[in-house]
């Protein structure tokens, strides 16, 4: 959107419309919407939001080594010494290791690809930091490596080609447990994860 | 009377993308409406009833609603989940590709039967037969074949003439085979052996399982799936995405040569 496209408006509101035009999910109106809402808040508000746009951008930087979004390298979760070095989790998002610390039953290492395999996108094991991956399976201390890609087509795609190109014969490379979500119900579930859970299923 | 508010379909999962705070905007080849995309409300939610039944290359039974502007897939039950295929990262990839040229050769709001079952056929051929490439190759001279763009093999398309069991040339900007008198100043004109002619005249008198029983060897197959790549990156006049990726895996899987 140019500010010919909203006539009457003072240029560097035009330009505000404009750049929130640009964020996902945010269409024309909602950008004008969000945009009035920006000018009538409080200057500090408004300055507050401007500088954390700012800041994200100055300071966040890949951790050198798990490849998660971090304001120093290496993050907090690679430098801390109680963590478990013995385990790798991998995961498709930064998200899914906010996901992963809430459960607080996992202190191993983490490795985020930003993304999965994904042909029908294009997208192919070069754009995602698997070969950042590849390198650190060589550690001697690492025994398991835990894929946590989403279980979806696209995730296990990315897991299978993950285990099929570790390359390393010693190391325990598993899968989170697949099966019925808590909350769910037999009755609505899919063939292939009632079987899965079938599968997996534990003494109680 | 206003049309009814909801209707029943059977489809194949072509593909989602996220869509909203939790939602999925799938794509899907229905039998009786051709390409449909909807959105399946909550489902990225793990609890949601949708979950599991959305997958990609997934055969679902669906009840949707028509929205304002997009329709809503209120419930779906899965018909038929080629289980064993998604558990090979090779047979995956070629359900992706089947997939993507499904998407670009089929159409909205135009119901194409025969490409629906086409599809199916050829899923179940890749997941019999998952390093076989010879379903993709007979999935591609159909898909030709029933989106009306089947290349002539019989008679030379510029004098008509019958073609004699020979050696002859292929355009697919001509819509077919040529016979080695006529030349037209085509830039698409490629060679084709009458070995690879035989193949393609057996696709066209075959179904895709009796078509996948053939046995070629590697250049025969390699001919073959440059003619026909060739042929259905013309029509759909865009790159095939998954096709780098297929490619990478067959490269993978081939043994190291030592010199």
């Amino acid at each position: 959107m140019t500010q010919e496209n909203l006539p009457g408006a003072a240029p560097s509101l035009a330009r505000l419309v404009q750049e929130l035009n640009r964020l996902p999910g945010i269409g024309p109106k909602s950008a004008q919407r969000l945009a009035y809402f920006i000018i009538r808040l409080p200057d500090e508000e408004a300055y507050a939001l401007a500088d954390a746009v700012t800041s994200v951008k100055q300071n966040i930087v890949y951790c050198e080594e798990c490849q998660n979004l971090t304001d120093a390298s290496p993050c907090p979760v690679c430098s801390d010494p109680r963590r478990d070095r013995s385990m790798l989790c991998v995961v498709e998002e930064p998200l899914d290791v906010l996901a992963m610390e809430r459960t607080r039953s996992y202190r191993g290492l983490y490795h985020v690809l930003h993304g999965v395999i994904s042909p029908i996108n294009g997208i192919g094991p070069d754009q995602l930091k698997l070969k950042e991956l590849f390198a650190r399976l060589s550690h001697p201390e690492l025994t398991e490596l835990v894929v946590a890609t989403n279980p979806t087509l696209e995730g296990e795609a990315t897991a299978m080609y993950i285990r099929r190109h570790q390359g390393r014969d010693d190391l325990r490379v598993t899968h989170l447990a697949r099966g019925l979500p808590v909350g769910g119900s037999l009755e609505y579930s899919d063939e292939t994860t009632l079987t899965r859970a079938f599968q997996g299923r534990q003494e109680i | 009377m206003a049309p009814p508010r909801t209707y029943r379909c059977e489809a194949i999962i072509l593909s989602y993308s996220p869509f909203g705070e939790a939602d999925l905007l799938v794509t899907m080849f229905t039998r009786d409406q051709g390409k449909v995309r909807a959105v399946g409300k909550g489902a990225r939610r793990s609890t949601s009833r949708l979950v599991g039944h959305l997958e990609p290359l997934t055969v679902v039974r669906m009840s949707m609603a028509h929205g304002r502007s997009i329709d809503i897939i209120s419930q779906a039950e899965v018909v038929e989940s080629f289980a064993s295929l998604k558990e090979d990262l090779t047979a995956i990839t070629k359900g992706i590709y089947l997939a993507e040229l499904v998407d670009g050769f089929g159409a909205e709001a135009s119901a194409n039967p025969e490409l629906f079952q086409l599809m199916i056929d050829t899923l179940r051929a890749v997941q019999a037969d998952p390093a076989s490439d010879l379903p993709l190759r007979a999935f591609e001279f159909h898909l030709l074949q029933v989106s009306g763009l089947r290349p002539e093999l019989y008679h030379c398309v510029e004098c008509r003439q019958e073609l004699e069991p020979d050696a002859h040339r292929f355009s697919p900007n001509v819509g077919g085979t040529l016979c080695l008198e006529c030349a037209p100043d085509d830039a698409h004109l490629r060679p084709l052996s009458l070995r690879a002619l035989k193949v393609l005249r057996l696709f066209d008198r075959s179904s895709i399982a009796e078509a996948c029983k053939l046995s070629v060897d590697d250049s025969l197959a390699e001919e073959l799936k440059s003619l026909l790549l060739t042929t259905v990156g013309y029509w759909l006049g865009k790159e095939i995405r998954s096709n780098s990726f297929l490619e990478r895996l067959h490269k993978e899987s081939l043994p190291e040569v030592y010199i």
